[in-house]
């Protein structure tokens, strides 16, 4: 086939599955749910061929029968205990088994005991790091000036890094040595929100401390914060998408389609 | 009923046409925004660039085209700096089946527009390596930090000059025993993969991140507590590295101050060779459009709120 | 140690390990048969004891991890190049070797489990067809999409893995059927329609935050200001023209002290005062939740979990 054909029936056969799935946002009808189970369809079945060819072939198949010598490469052993894995596998598929379903249980117990056993194993290479992170001077060292010292400078009606490099060595040397009451406050915001919002999952009972009350309620604006942060992220994400599909529409399409003309 | 509860009560449909006629446009003009880097991104290309020439970096690929718009971008990126930096690498995947023949063709693609450009074309068993996928990413990621030679074991790669060798006679593995000798590890996701890897391996071998806007706010502790040593975080992550990639950091180019400047470093080199802006710059003009759109959206949803319930208060009196 | 069932992938011929040609199907028959009698023994079991079973399944996956941190090592031990000295070394040393076929097996069974979902899709979709219940149509579609995707990707997988080695089939010139076709359906469609699917939720949030996203409360305007903040430093053009002016303003009076001013200046300072401290807090109460999750399963003790 002429690939520039090819392109051009491939990437319109993309425009119009788009917009086949984009027509639910106008209504759910009988087009959509027509995509709607050509995209399962498909998903699965490719589901089927990444399983072998990714994994089940490389790390079961070959992995039981190693591999015979090729010109590029000795033979490899294969470990043929390996091969009673299949019938553990088909154990999960006994789920639709009446009478022997608790038998599926097996396969996912071993999948969730090792996820368990290495809740333990991952505690402190987890967190260790962030707590010691988390632990942040609040006491300033000194209290002149009051703001951490710039390293920028107004140059030729610029502003600039400092270009006298003794100068500014000395400026890098004081805020290495110092910690400077804004930044003190920095740091005590940082761990009054960080200790404020994790109350707020440790403290799930009934409260009747005012103060404890009150860091409660400081821990769920925080947490806010929190929230806010991820909202704006994931607007960003979500807004690349649509834009990635209709860059697909107006810029890819249309491209392929006027090289063709 | 006021105009404030007619537009409180507007069909979805017609938010949806303005959302796609304002993208369509903003796609039409697609500029070279001046930006500030994130410093996470900083710190990413940082890290990237000071890896030496020939090394060998793990890829963990995880992102499918349902993040399309802004993991393609992260990968593409990805593969340009590494082919521009000559780091050799080896990619898989611990999170989706699909996840590796999606990286596959991008790296086609890359591959394909290195060579229109006259530049080294990257070759399977030699330059790079392709794992495929693994099931279980806990597991998978263990084993990887246990012992990669066991990890990886029995696996074959094709090679440029036919047939197909152990992965680690090729050279792009030949020198690695255990996961510490790889320079770096970059996981490209847009799920808690990321937060897996850096679980078990994070103290066994620098990892950076170029991760979708949903899973960067997660990830942004492991980067303050130095357990990630960079991200790019969603489509400004994106155009950040295309933008660090053109300019550097701290690099004058004959201008009369740098366009990136960071006081962390002392200067960091923009690519050498390939292209830099790309996907990113395409579609960031964009973002800004629908920012505004959604911003405008949440004022215009205040203030009908406020007037509606200021007329039915008037009403009431 | 060198018949160990944790050394099955060192690169040494043992019990476990056969060459090809030496026996090696034999002993995957034997192998697979062991599995099935397994299998069988399970259906023979009393329901008081199944419990037990998969318990002890669980509880001896996690073992290994759980011991590999819990039992001491000499500081800077090299578990796969040295040599124990005592009897503590080499149980250290075993419980580390077990964790690579505990997880390979784990990936393989993950592997099979895939299959599951896909089975039983299958299986609800043949019996619509079959009974030609309402929309049996769109089943078809999905049946023949399943068979079609499955047919062309197995056949390319074939053709590309074991009939090219010198990479022929890399370039488009010399592809066959069964390329074009998996190259039209999984590329050209699948790939599509997975990005289109998730791109649809842009069009909701941008109606919910026009008809949802209201300021009623303290935490509500919290929250709004957190990602407003947010989402105008994400806008390169905005933050370069504001710190334009920041700049201008610090030539005019000298006093770099404005420069904390521009707006991606106090949106790195909000996020790594506020926002990081504020996502660790949840992200630790979620793996406190987790760790507490996880002793439980691992131990048998979660009710109405895997083992009930």
């Amino acid at each position: 086939m002429n690939p520039q054909t090819f392109a051009i029936i491939k990437i319109s056969a993309g425009v119009l599955a788009t917009i086949g799935l984009y027509s639910v946002l106008y209504k759910e009808t009988k087009f959509y749910r027509f995509w709607e189970h050509l995209f399962l369809g498909l998903a699965a079945g490719y589901g089927v061929v990444a399983a072998w060819k990714d994994t089940l072939y490389t790390d079961w198949w070959v992995y039981t029968f190693g591999t015979a010598a090729t010109p590029t490469a000795p033979a490899t052993p294969g470990h043929w205990i390996w091969a009673a894995l299949l019938p553990i596998g088909i154990m999960g598929y006994m789920v639709f088994s009446k009478k022997h379903n608790w038998m599926s249980k097996i396969p996912i117990g071993i999948i969730l005991g090792l996820w368990s056993g290495q809740q333990v194993q991952i505690w402190w290479q987890t967190w260790g790091p962030q707590v010691y992170s988390s632990m942040q001077p609040i006491i300033p060292t000194t209290f002149s000036p009051m703001a951490r010292p710039s390293t920028l400078e107004v140059a030729n009606g610029q502003v600039q890094t400092i270009a006298d490099s003794a100068q500014l060595a000395n400026v890098q040397q004081q805020l290495a040595n110092n910690l400077y009451p804004t930044q003190a406050l920095t740091n005590l915001i940082f761990v009054v929100t960080f200790i404020s919002a994790f109350s707020y999952f440790i403290f799930s009972f009934e409260l009747k401390n005012k103060l404890m009350l009150g860091v409660n309620k400081l821990g769920r604006w925080m947490l806010m914060v929190g929230f806010g942060a991820i909202f704006g992220s994931t607007v960003m994400a979500r807004f690349a998408l649509v834009i990635d599909r209709m860059s697909f529409i107006v810029n890819e399409w249309v491209q392929t389609l006027t090289q063709r003309v | 009923m006021t105009f404030w509860d007619k537009m409180q009560k507007v069909d979805r449909r017609i938010l949806y046409v303005i959302l796609v006629v304002f993208v369509c446009t903003g796609l039409f003009i697609p500029v070279k925004i001046p930006v500030e880097p994130d410093p996470s991104s900083k710190d990413f290309y940082a890290t990237v660039m000071a890896i030496p020439e020939g090394s060998t970096v793990l890829v963990q690929t995880d992102w499918t085209n349902s993040t399309r718009g802004e993991s393609m971008g992260h990968f593409e990126n990805l593969m340009r700096l590494l082919m521009s930096k000559k780091l050799k690498f080896v990619f898989y995947s611990a999170a989706d089946p699909v996840a590796p023949q999606v990286a596959r063709t991008v790296i086609t693609r890359i591959n394909a527009e290195r060579k229109a450009d006259g530049l080294y074309v990257y070759q399977i068993g030699k330059d790079y390596l392709d794992l495929g996928y693994f099931a279980n990413a806990e597991a998978t990621n263990t084993n990887m930090g246990t012992d990669l030679r066991q990890a990886w074991a029995n696996r074959t790669s094709k090679v440029p000059e036919g047939g197909e060798i152990d992965i680690f006679k090729t050279d792009v593995l030949k020198d690695i025993r255990k996961i510490g000798d790889c320079k770096m590890m970059v996981v490209v996701t847009a799920s808690a993969s990321i937060d897996i890897a850096i679980q078990r391996l994070a103290n066994k071998v620098p990892i950076t991140a170029m991760v979708t806007g949903v899973t960067g706010p997660g990830v942004l502790p492991f980067y303050q507590s130095g357990q990630v040593k960079g991200i790019a975080i969603g489509l400004k992550g994106v155009y950040d590295t295309e933008y660090l990639m053109a300019n550097g950091i701290n690099i004058k180019d004959g201008e009369a101050k740098p366009k990136v400047t960071w006081a962390k470093n002392s200067s960091v080199d923009k690519v050498a060779e390939g292209k830099t802006f790309a996907r990113g710059n395409q579609y960031y003009g964009t973002l800004h459009v629908a920012l505004v759109l959604l911003i405008l959206a949440v004022i215009l949803g205040n203030v009908g709120m406020f007037m509606s319930r200021r007329a039915a208060r008037k009403g009431g009196e | 140690m060198n018949n160990s069932i944790f050394l099955l992938a060192q690169n040494t011929e043992n019990f476990w390990r056969k060459l090809p040609g030496q026996g090696l199907v034999i002993w995957v028959i034997i192998g697979l048969l062991l599995g099935i009698a397994l299998l069988f023994a399970f259906t023979q079991v009393p329901s008081n004891l199944r419990r037990w079973i998969i318990v002890g399944f669980t509880f001896f996956a996690g073992l290994p991890y759980v011991l590999a941190y819990l039992w001491p090592k000499p500081i800077g031990a090299d578990l796969q190049n040295d040599i124990p000295r005592n009897m503590s070394e080499q149980i250290g040393f075993t419980i580390n070797q077990a964790i690579d076929p505990v997880g390979k097996i784990t990936n393989v069974l993950q592997a099979f489990l895939l299959g599951v979902g896909i089975f039983s899709l299958v299986r609800v979709h043949l019996t619509k067809v079959r009974r030609k219940s309402e929309n049996w149509g769109f089943s078809t579609v999905l049946l023949v999409c399943f068979a079609l995707m499955t047919t062309v990707g197995f056949m390319d997988w074939r053709q590309r893995k074991f009939m090219d080695d010198n990479g022929l089939l890399n370039e488009p010139a010399n592809w066959g059927f069964f390329q074009y076709a998996n190259d039209l359906l999984f590329e050209g469609m699948y790939q599509q329609m997975d990005s289109a699917m998730f791109s649809m939720i842009a069009f909701f949030i941008l109606s919910a935050a026009y008809r949802a996203f209201r300021i009623r409360s303290v935490e509500a305007t919290v929250m709004m200001a957190s990602a407003l903040i947010l989402m105008l430093n994400l806008m390169g053009a905005l933050t370069y023209a504001w710190g334009t002016g920041i700049e201008n303003l610090v030539v005019q009076t000298g006093n770099p002290f404005f420069m904390n001013f521009k707006l991606n200046v106090m949106a790195d300072w909000l996020r790594s005062t506020m926002q990081i401290p504020a996502i660790r807090a949840i992200d630790f109460g979620v793996f406190l939740g987790a760790l507490a999750m996880g002793l439980r399963l691992w131990l048998g003790l979660e009710k109405g979990g895997v083992s009930s």
